[in-house]
């Protein structure tokens, strides 16, 4: 197994409709990386997201998880180490209960109920949603919407954890707890999001992305003191930085 | 438009609430209520169109299991309703073709046509009865895989669970169209005919969005088409399971060749 353990390798991607999301993207990502993966609206992010987990396969060029290269064969092995957890957790959520939600995925990996028992009380303890065992999804607030939305993943115990958009839409609170959420995590995490403050806080690295391309992949700190990459991808220096001498 | 969206939620709500509850309806496997309810529906709709007041006997079956289940018949009934414009739009045009006198109740005369049309409606109501007694004494998701063990593909199993799915999706986009439609029409109620078009037509195409977005949501977490039997180990089949199809095996074949109501009218009639 290599030791990278996420690999992009000249990624292309383009819709049916023509448009090219994604131009010979490249990069790899090690065992443990928290990275972050940022850029303007439309720039590529969530296609990318999605080849992570072979929701899209690339048109050319190929995406390697743990040494395996991203096949329809080798879909369901990929899918087994790769966590995603979408930004509109409305979308991620579709059991009657939490804990069927979370049962979900280990249920397709034809565990035993004893050992999908273990993996959703450990999963929603992880997230600190184990009062919501029993409750309907929908009626759920934000914030406890996407702490669930994460333990559905948690339990299929991925080796990567990718995230879109963690603190979209979320009041303070809820925001402060996902960020002490994805601080505590050990997994290999690709995160894309707007939400700066939240990458200076928890990403050492971190890669951008503008009109289907990887533009710059660096330190986050080094990143975020070049206000013209910044500027230039549709993006703004977080409040902090701003603030505080460089 | 709203208040009625945000009902029909919590109306979806309580029936996956009630299919929580633990009685001895809701501890009967799956398999069982269902081979029960295709037995009834099989021996209710056979019974000929005339034959109202043998028909009416088959309300017992809804009526037990209600009970079995702790639900209030009076909301099966209530809920059934809904039926009833579909079932009479089948069956009107026999009031108006089948105009031979059945019998005669003072200076009225009945029609064969009135009386099949009244079988068709009750039968459309039993039927609806016996379906939400189902429903609300299993969930919708272990009657599901109560039918994919039952052997049923899992492509017409899995379809049906999406179907479920989808109207929640459907009604709570429609919600939030509405919800953006009322902010900005400044209390006006009423709109041109094309416009609803076109409101349809962006419904339609936002539920397939996000159709799509939780199909993908699915197949990231290894949904390959086939139910799973998730948290709980699967339903083993109890001699209470045993116990429930027979007896209902029994009383419905009974009801269905002795035809009592029919020997009750014709001993009075005597």
């Amino acid at each position: 197994m290599s030791h990278h353990y996420l690999r992009f390798d000249r990624v292309h991607y383009r819709y049916p409709n023509g448009y090219e999301a994604l131009r010979g993207v490249s990069f790899e990502i090690r065992h443990g990386e928290k990275v972050a993966l940022v850029g303007a609206n439309g720039a590529g992010k969530s296609t990318l997201l999605l080849h992570t987990d072979g929701l899209l396969l690339p048109c050319e060029g190929q995406v390697v998880v743990g040494g395996i290269a991203l096949t329809p064969r080798t879909l369901p092995l990929v899918r087994q180490s790769v966590g995603i957890v979408f930004q509109d957790p409305d979308n991620q959520l579709f059991m009657p209960t939490v804990e069927e939600d979370v049962a979900f995925g280990p249920a397709n990996m034809g565990l035993s109920p004893e050992e999908i028992e273990q993996r959703v009380d450990a999963a929603l303890r992880a997230v600190g949603a184990e009062h919501l065992r029993t409750a309907i999804p929908s009626r759920l607030s934000g914030g406890q919407k996407k702490s669930v939305a994460i333990a559905t993943v948690l339990s299929m115990q991925p080796s990567v954890l990718v995230l879109d958009e963690p603190t979209a839409a979320l009041d303070p609170r809820a925001r402060r707890q996902t960020i002490e959420l994805l601080r505590r995590f050990l997994h290999t995490t690709l995160i894309a999001t707007h939400d700066l403050e939240m990458v200076a806080e928890l990403c050492d690295r971190t890669l951008v992305m503008h009109r289907g391309e990887l533009v710059a992949d660096g330190a986050t700190a080094q990143i975020f003191r070049d206000r013209e990459l910044l500027e230039t991808c549709g993006l703004e220096q977080p409040v902090s930085l701003r603030t505080a001498p460089v | 438009m709203r208040e009625r969206l945000t009902r029909a939620l919590c109306r979806m709500d309580a029936v996956e609430l009630s299919s929580r509850a633990d009685t001895p309806l809701h501890r009967l496997d799956a398999r069982a209520k269902l081979l029960a309810t295709l037995l009834f529906l099989v021996a209710m709709l056979s019974v000929p169109l005339a034959q109202l007041s043998e028909l009416l006997l088959y309300a017992l079956f809804p009526l037990l299991c209600a009970a079995m289940g702790g639900i209030r018949y009076g909301d099966i009934v209530r809920q059934s309703l809904v039926v009833l414009p579909f079932v009479a739009l089948i069956g009107i045009f026999n009031l108006f073709y089948d105009r031979e006198a059945a019998f005669r109740i003072g200076t009225l005369t009945v029609t064969t046509g009135s009386v099949s049309f009244l079988s068709i409606l009750l039968r459309g109501l039993l039927s609806m009865q016996a379906l939400l007694v189902l429903i609300l004494g299993t969930g919708f998701y272990p009657l599901c895989r109560g039918m994919q063990r039952l052997g049923i593909p899992a492509l017409f199993t899995a379809q049906l669970l999406f179907v479920y799915r989808y109207t929640y999706v459907l009604i709570e986009e429609a919600g939030r169209m509405s919800m953006a439609r009322d902010a900005r029409s400044f209390g006006r109620r009423t709109y041109p005919l094309p416009l609803w078009g076109e409101l349809i037509g962006q419904l339609l195409l936002r539920t397939l969005r996000r159709a799509e977005a939780i199909g993908r949501a699915m197949a990231a977490r290894g949904f390959s088409g086939r139910i799973p039997d998730g948290l709980r180990a699967p339903d083993r089949w109890q001699p209470r399971d045993t116990a429930f199809l027979l007896g209902w095996t029994l009383a419905l074949t009974l009801l269905r060749l002795l035809r009592p109501a029919e020997r009750f009218s014709d001993w009075i009639t005597y």
